[in-house]
């Protein structure tokens, strides 16, 4: 618990390696740029997020009350909702409901990988695929989604052209991304339309009007989610804030921390297909509401800074150990990524690897300057510390 | 590297001298030498220790490197034995101040001397501390408070005992300190705390150009985001008709030196140092100012590898 030799060893040999480094390079260059065009192009935006801020500190210190507002609006249009208190609660209720042999296709989500939910419903016997491009190469090339936003951050497209040819036996040209999006997206069409189960994760929940909002650039979470007759959403309990309109700032606060001027699409599902109405969608809607550690760190001054966290990924583009070392700090087990990934996996998983990759941090406080909810990262990563070593 | 080595470490080299590295109070007040400084006053000028720290920082780290290099159990049983000798009387800290170099100590103190004799000429009267303690940032960073705490209610005292109302600091780390850090620790401590650039540039100071007449400006993390000195040692340079050239990332959103983790990950701490050298770099000048201890001895030791050359800002001017 006290040696920090593997974390030291993990890091030092991934900040050797040349791919990882060309690709993390281009990746944080080219945010870097856009994020400076968007903070000039929207200026309010700062506000905006002041705003969120505001939002999430007040949702977060009634969580109870709108989880029960949630669940009200939920049930009422006729959806199914569940709260489930640990990771391994949360996977008993979405495996009976997925059941075996089944097709799920699935949206990019942190919150599912914290449950580690891909590789459960596999080795349950279903057929299940990442229909996001960046999370498809992941299932696929592994090792872990490594940026919230961009999880193959870490592969450079010469690496993808390579792994594309072989996969789907096809030649690839390495400077056609659009190319290889639209290879990835073929394969994928077929999935849609055979899919039993679409499974998203949320980016807010707005819970007077039950309604899960989610934002996408590729348009497979709409076909994800809709084409399926089951839907399932998995939302931590950090994302439920009051109403439509503030679910509304927290999406575009998000796009934009993200470097997006606009995301090409913003989804909101508020309830299962209205039977004998013409509705089209699924005609089920469950939303499961995930605890695993949050309502605990609800009630912890310091430890209550990570759920404010919309998980836009700035701070990982920003974090000069993250320029380093990409998503393999907070470890190869954790789903989370970087600083805040070592307080989100402190919140929800392993303290003790949240712990050990706490003491990482610079302390530097870029990632304050980054975030739009201005989240002081050192000051919990260095409670962390704290908490360890009172007691050694 | 194992936590609990490195706590018992820390924890007795305080004991015996008030410092992680058991660096002599005695030593750190070197820099006043020959200065004729009072040791009581109205305003004290408090270095922190970190300046004359960085031959120390400097050996050890390289120490700690290349145990790093040789597998978790040497680097644990060096720690151990830093101990042992420690328990019996042995002082490591002065067998490496033999193998660190004379000149570089004098450079460190002459680095201090020059802002001394700036804020002299700028017309500012301040006493100094004969016994000078290190600024605990260490403790606090490592999360060990209660060392910490201990650290910091002694230092409050050993300031008021020199009847300063005001402190004048030379480093990011311990302005930090003062200015926020201490208050968590210690009830009554109401000394204002200034920057010495700030003292310089309220008093109209008009620096020389000493050293090279253009560079690239590093804004050290605790200096920029945690103090908003970001303007002032522009003023400074431009000033003195130093052209400043300004790197990609700066000001709010300065790179860190990554000196922080050197003790815990010597490696990782300079391939973060690289990086940030070739950001520098690529904005066009191979001379680099800061104003940071740690970020001077985070640079230097890869400095000659990059083709570069990493000044104080007091080194660049004066
Ligand atoms: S901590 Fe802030 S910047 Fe980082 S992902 Fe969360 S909201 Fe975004």
């Amino acid at each position: 618990m006290t040696d920090l030799t593997e974390v030291s060893q993990l890091l030092n040999k991934v900040s050797e390696d040349p791919v990882l480094r060309t690709a993390l390079d281009r990746a944080i260059a080219s945010y870097w740029n856009k994020r400076k065009q968007v903070m000039e192009r929207y200026s309010y935006i700062k506000e905006l997020a002041d705003e969120v801020r505001r939002i999430k500190e007040w949702s977060i210190d009634h969580m109870e009350e709108l989880l029960g507002r949630a669940i009200e609006a939920v049930e009422a249009k006729g959806g199914r909702a569940y709260v489930a208190e640990t990771a391994e609660e949360a996977r008993k209720i979405i495996g009976k409901l997925v059941g075996t042999g089944k097709v799920v296709t699935k949206a990019k989500s942190m919150t599912t990988e914290e449950l580690k939910l891909r590789e459960f419903l596999i080795e349950r016997g279903n057929e299940v695929y990442e229909t996001d491009l960046g999370e498809f190469l992941v299932q696929f090339l592994g090792p872990k989604p490594m940026h919230f936003i961009s999880p193959s951050i870490h592969l450079t497209r010469e690496k993808v052209a390579e792994f594309l040819k072989d996969f789907m036996g096809v030649e690839v040209d390495k400077d056609d991304v659009e190319g290889m999006v639209a290879l990835v997206r073929k394969f994928l069409r077929d999935k849609y339309f055979s899919a039993d189960v679409g499974i998203s994760g949320a980016n807010a929940f707005a819970a007077d009007e039950g309604a899960v909002f989610l934002i996408e650039n590729e348009s497979n979470i709409r076909l994800s989610i809709s084409l399926p007759p089951k839907y399932i959403a998995v939302v931590g309990m950090e994302k439920v804030v009051p109403t439509m309109s503030d679910a509304w700032k927290v999406v575009e606060v998000i796009s934009r921390y993200g470097g997006y001027k606009v995301t090409s699409y913003i989804n909101t599902v508020m309830g299962p297909a209205r039977r004998g109405r013409g509705d089209i969608g699924p005609e089920e809607y469950h939303v499961i509401f995930l605890d695993n550690g949050r309502r605990e760190a609800s009630k912890d001054p310091i430890l209550k800074q990570t759920l404010y966290c919309l998980r836009c990924g700035a701070c990982q583009y920003l974090c000069p150990v993250f320029g380093v070392v990409g998503g393999y700090w907070a470890g190869l087990e954790s789903a989370y990524s970087g600083g805040i990934g070592v307080m989100w996996e402190y919140v929800t998983g392993d303290k003790e690897t949240a712990t050990q990759h706490a003491f990482v941090c610079l302390l530097c406080g870029r990632c304050i300057e980054a975030c739009p909810m201005r989240i002081n990262q050192p000051e919990v990563l260095r409670e962390i510390r704290r908490r360890l070593m009172e007691k050694i | 590297m194992d936590l609990k080595a490195v706590k018992s470490l820390l924890e007795e080299n305080a004991t015996r001298t008030w410092n992680p590295l058991g660096v002599r109070e005695s030593y750190c007040s070197k820099w006043a030498e020959g200065l004729n400084l009072p040791k009581k006053g109205d305003t004290l000028l408090y270095t922190g220790c970190l300046y004359q720290m960085i031959p120390y920082i400097q050996t050890f780290s390289g120490l700690l490197k290349r145990l790093e290099g040789l597998g978790p159990f040497i680097s644990n049983l060096a720690l151990t034995m830093g101990r042992l000798l420690n328990s019996l009387g042995v002082n490591i800290t002065s067998i490496m101040g033999i193998v660190t170099s004379r000149g570089e100590r004098e450079r460190y103190f002459s680095i201090l001397r020059r802002i001394a004799n700036a804020l002299k000429t700028a017309g500012v009267d301040f006493a100094y501390m004969k016994e000078e303690p290190y600024n605990g940032v260490l403790y606090h960073d490592l999360g060990m408070d209660e060392l910490f705490r201990e650290h910091v209610v002694r230092l409050a005292k050993k300031i008021r005992e020199t009847g300063a109302k005001k402190v004048i600091t030379v480093d990011p780390h311990t302005t930090y300190m003062l200015n926020y850090l201490i208050k968590e620790f210690v009830d009554d401590f109401d000394v204002e705390v200034v920057h010495y650039m700030d003292v310089l540039l309220e008093r109209g100071y008009t620096p020389k150009v000493r050293g090279p007449k253009e560079v690239v400006i590093h804004d050290p993390c605790y200096l920029a985001r945690w103090n908003g000195v970001i303007d002032q040692p522009r003023a400074l340079l431009t000033k003195a008709g130093v052209r400043v050239r300004e790197p990609e990332f700066s000001r709010k959103f300065t790179g860190c030196c990554g000196g922080p983790i050197e003790s815990l990950f010597p490696s990782l701490s300079s391939k973060l140092a690289r990086k940030r050298m070739e950001e520098l770099k690529a904005s066009g000048s191979p001379c680099f100012t800061v104003m940071c201890p740690i970020c001077l001895t985070n640079f230097q030791r890869e400095a000659r590898e990059l083709g570069v050359r990493v000044f104080d800002i007091m080194e660049v001017i004066e």
